[in-house]
């Protein structure tokens, strides 16, 4: 087969798999916020400081760590400790390069939670700062050498505390305005649009060819009432209707494939109808009506079959239209905005300040996302095209 | 005469597109929203407006009477009333309507004309620059998407390097009238109207270029060839006069896709325009206005595409002799 030469069938098959396995490559679930908001991608900022998460147990009752990079925007101190007897001391301690300092007293105290954040008022007057004081330079005063212990008289029964310190660096991609991670909503958004984009293709070529044959081997009425639609949904602005239908209608998956294929089958029927026109003249044709073959069986066992190789390559054409017009639909924000699509990620960037922050990398991904799965169908297509109609092939040497 | 049985059939069809509209808008936002009191009359409304309203649509008659009814407003661009701002449609959309239609004439016209001047060079210097650049900037125009572009240069020409506004039409606050005022237009516009442009005259090119590439192989280029005329006499005189009707059947059927890029457009740069309008009134329930804007837009398509058909029949002369024509 020649066409396991080419690039866009490999491509294609990658995306599938892709968006077969998506959802099982990453551990959280997408609307988990791993960062703080517009954070940058790993390799782009190398010298922002990454996410830090430790935990003290009653095996580790001191965590050390090097921190090299500026301080970081936030921290919280959670979890709970228990005393089988209340104990003289037990302090939490935060020791910096440039002195120690106790972020928590649990002395005489057999069981305490705590929840310490950097913004709580209460823990800046703690550590003897101001209300309106940032605490973070205070708390990272320099790089170097780091350490969280319990210092406590008596060894705690129980504990489990938390440190956290998000990063201003997260994985491939960054995170987008909620602190989602980018790299897993790209993963994801492959399925919407190769669902959509095939599935409203499929259902389109389905309509186009149900009308192109009928308008073409019935004629008369038929033919009239068929091509009329035609014209005229073609000299009507589709978006603008599809906008209506999807506001009106709900936002859908289903409504949205539904809204797709209802508007791009004229095309397929106009070349279905006259390649029916000449095989309707067709001697086979002639003969098999000769015989008394009903229209509905010529129809179905003789016409289709000859039509349908024809359309393989106008289905593969087909799926770059509907992946677009599904991506500038989500973009438009009428899509289901429970699903993760390119167009519903780029739909986010635009409207929740993308640009005021320079997050590119919220951008260019989706966007190439959807030119390349577009370019593959393109070189798909056009070479399904050559195979089946030889004459191309000369032409395009 | 057989130009005037042409433009007769020409203008038939252009006003049964325009009924079908009409009665897809009356059945979206008459009947789609539930009932067709409510998809005109917002509870908010005063009593007054109310009873107005009522009388002006009919909206105790029969279905049928409605529907002419119905038409009769929609024709006189009387739309009633927003939900949203509480005043007349027509009023809202008439202040939108100038943005709409620059950006689109102008970003066709600039597109058109750059495609086809070099869709024509193109075809003369085969293999060329400008050959590479037009067959690029076709691919890019079919297959990336459209906004996806507009953000890029959004992104590159208003943040990273601030030369042109984030958003909107105007800037705030408004410049005195006059020159000023002019000039901060212009300079909102620069962004859409060039990114409709990128985005347009790649397949203006496309296919001028291959309907040159075809005509210049054919004898009369080269009789005239053989004369002696200079090239550009070939090219523009000869070969470019014999496939302008193709060009102008093009602009018919590409006016659609740009409506419908007007609407992503108006969204992407913030621009005070009918597409918007319908996007914002749509995702905010505000069926008054949905549907007036979009019986707006493709009134538009309607007029232009009737407009090209009859520009077709001066460009082509064969129209006035021979009924059959291709489409």
């Amino acid at each position: 087969m020649r066409l396991l030469h080419r690039w866009s069938l490999w491509a294609l098959a990658l995306g599938a798999i892709i968006a077969a396995i998506g959802p099982y490559l990453f551990k959280t679930s997408p609307e988990e916020a791993v960062a703080p908001p517009f954070v940058k991608p790993v390799w782009l900022a190398k010298d922002a400081p990454p996410s830090l998460h430790l935990t003290i147990t009653e095996e580790h009752l001191e965590r050390r760590f090097l921190w090299e990079y500026e301080p970081p925007l936030r921290f919280s101190l959670k979890g709970a400790m228990r005393f089988e007897v209340p104990p003289e001391v037990a302090q939490i301690v935060w020791q910096t390069p440039k002195g120690t300092m106790v972020l928590y007293d649990a002395s005489k105290k057999a069981e305490s939670r705590i929840d310490l954040d950097a913004r709580d008022v209460s823990f800046k007057l703690a550590l003897g700062l101001s209300p309106f004081q940032n605490p973070m330079p205070h708390l990272f005063p320099a790089t170097g050498e780091y350490a969280l212990r319990l210092e406590s008289s008596e060894p705690p029964a129980e504990i489990s505390l938390a440190l956290q310190v998000p990063g201003s660096r997260w994985g491939l991609l960054g995170t987008d305005q909620r602190g989602r991670d980018v790299f897993h909503l790209f993963i994801l958004g492959i399925r919407v649009s190769l669902l959509v984009g095939l599935s409203a293709t499929f259902i389109a070529t389905a309509l186009g060819l149900a009308f192109g044959l009928s308008s073409g081997y019935f004629g008369g009425i038929i033919d009239a009432v068929i091509m009329r639609a035609v014209d005229v949904l073609l000299s009507v602005p589709t978006l603008p209707i599809m906008i209506v239908l999807a506001g009106l209608w709900g936002k859908g998956l289903f409504n949205l494939i539904l809204i797709l294929s209802a508007f791009s089958w004229m095309s397929t029927a106009r070349t279905v109808r006259s390649m029916t026109l000449s095989l309707r003249e067709a001697p086979f044709v002639e003969g098999l009506r000769a015989l008394g073959a009903p229209s509905s069986y010529i129809l179905w066992r003789h016409l289709l079959p000859e039509a349908l190789p024809l359309l393989l390559a106008n289905i593969a054409l087909g799926v770059p239209g509907a992946v677009l017009a599904e991506a500038g639909l989500s973009f438009l924000g009428l899509s289901d905005p429970r699903l993760v699509s390119w167009g519903r990620m780029l739909h986010e960037a635009h409207a929740f300040g993308a640009f005021t922050s320079g997050a590119w990398w919220l951008i260019l991904p989706p966007g190439f996302g959807i030119a390349g799965l577009c370019l593959v169908f393109l070189d798909l297509g056009r070479h399904l095209e050559e195979i089946l109609d030889p004459r191309l092939r000369r032409k395009a040497l | 005469m057989a130009l005037k049985a042409y433009w007769g059939r020409r203008i038939a069809s252009s006003l049964l597109v325009l009924a079908v509209v009409l009665v897809l808008n009356f059945f979206l936002f008459r009947i789609l929203p539930g009932d067709p009191v409510s998809a005109i009359i917002d509870p908010r409304f005063s009593p007054q407006a109310k009873e107005e309203l009522a009388a002006l649509f009919g909206l105790d008659r029969p279905m049928g009477e409605q529907f002419l009814l119905y038409v009769k407003q929609m024709l006189t661009f009387n739309f009633g009333v927003s939900f949203l701002s509480q005043r007349p449609v027509w009023d809202e959309i008439r202040s939108r309507l100038p943005n709409t239609l620059i950006l689109l004439s102008s970003a066709m016209a600039i597109s058109a004309l750059l495609g086809i001047y070099l869709g024509v060079i193109a075809a003369a210097k085969r293999g060329g620059f400008i050959e590479r650049l037009v067959l690029w900037a076709g691919a890019i125009s079919f297959s990336f998407p459209s906004f996806f572009i507009q953000l890029v240069m959004l992104l590159l020409f208003a943040f990273a390097m601030p030369i042109f506004p984030l958003r909107g039409s105007v800037s705030i606050p408004p410049p005195p009238p006059g020159w000023p005022a002019m000039i901060d237009y212009i300079w909102h516009m620069v962004l859409p109207v060039s990114s409709l442009v990128i985005l347009g005259f790649g397949s203006w090119a496309l296919y001028v270029r291959n309907l040159m590439v075809k005509v210049l192989g054919e004898d009369f280029v080269f009789l005239a060839r053989a004369k002696g005329l200079p090239q550009r006499l070939i090219l523009w005189r000869h070969a470019f006069r014999s496939i302008l009707p193709p060009i102008v059947t093009i602009i018919f059927l590409s006016l659609p896709g740009v409506v419908s890029g007007a609407v992503i457009t108006e969204t992407v740069f913030s621009l005070h325009g009918v597409g918007r309008f319908l996007l914002e009134s749509v995702t905010g329930q505000d069926y008054p206005a949905a549907g007036a804007a979009f019986f707006l837009l493709a009134l538009l398509t309607v007029v232009c595409n009737l407009l090209a058909d009859l520009a077709y029949g001066f460009v082509d002369p064969r129209i006035g002799l021979e009924r059959k024509m291709e489409r």
